[in-house]
């Protein structure tokens, strides 16, 4: 039933894209003293978003759904350019913290986003 | 959901691979004065599950550092030669610590990681409770 609302859907999505790319900027500082790792990343949710809307959320929810583990990720992951060290590893773990504070920022604006919707939803339903 | 367990996963296989590495920095440590004693090396590579990466840490395996053993003058050591030279270990301890410095600060980082990993879940968990 909430699925139906756009909003709902979208906050969905946006916790999703969290999600995948928590489990990417992990990858990247487990593999920070891997030789020849190149570090990857997603673009931030927005700029997926505003890329092509409908296709991406159906993409996620595709995903999501068919119980394919990471495919929709995978489409997204791009190799981040950066200055190798020495062993040919390109994770900085700098960059990845910066990146995992905007990820758990963007998972909990999601969730709370969701959440106020179904206040809403509830209230006016007569529960609170 | 299988994002939140394959990051888990993930970011526990680095801090085990981090914490095999400080094992075998301990190891080197404790044997610095070892006559003959060859520095422990690990390698790190990436785990790979029926053909594709599963983007885990796995530890490769141990190799013994080939550079030249130090030779220590001490003619009243039982091991030493006719010029009063024995082998002592090629550990040095500089190189330790700043590896085991660095091992330290990966495992904060992957435990910082899984921390989140953690939150980021309740906080979804906390959201079906209502």
């Amino acid at each position: 039933m909430y699925n139906s609302l756009d909003l709902f859907q979208t906050a969905g999505a946006m916790a999703r894209h969290a999600g995948a790319r928590q489990a990417v900027v992990a990858r990247n500082i487990a593999n920070a003293d891997t030789p020849d790792f190149q570090a990857q990343s997603i673009a931030a949710f927005k700029d997926v978003y505003a890329g092509s809307a409908t296709t991406t959320m159906r993409a996620t929810r595709a995903g999501h759904l068919g119980g394919q583990i990471g495919q929709h990720t995978t489409d997204l992951r791009q190799t981040v350019v950066g200055e190798p060290s020495p062993n040919g590893n390109t994770v900085s773990i700098e960059d990845e913290m910066l990146r995992a504070v905007e990820v758990s920022r963007e998972h909990n604006r999601a969730l709370t986003i969701y959440r106020h919707a179904m206040t809403v939803l509830r209230t006016s339903l007569g529960r609170s | 959901m299988t994002d939140f367990s394959d990051a888990i996963s993930v970011a526990t296989s680095g801090m085990k691979a981090q914490a095999s590495r400080l094992r075998h920095v301990s190891e080197n440590i404790a044997n610095t004065d070892t006559p003959g004693y060859r520095r422990k090396a690990i390698t790190f590579e990436e785990m790979v599950n029926l053909g594709r990466t599963t983007g885990e840490v796995a530890v490769g395996e141990v190799r013994l550092d080939r550079s030249e053993l130090s030779r220590i003058y001490d003619p009243a050591h039982p091991m030493a030669d006719a010029a009063g030279y024995y082998q002592g270990s090629n550990v040095n301890l500089l190189i330790e610590i700043a590896d085991a410095r660095e091992a330290q600060r990966s495992y904060e980082a992957n435990l910082k990681m899984f921390d989140q990993v953690r939150q980021m879940s309740t906080a979804l968990m906390d959201l079906l409770r209502r």
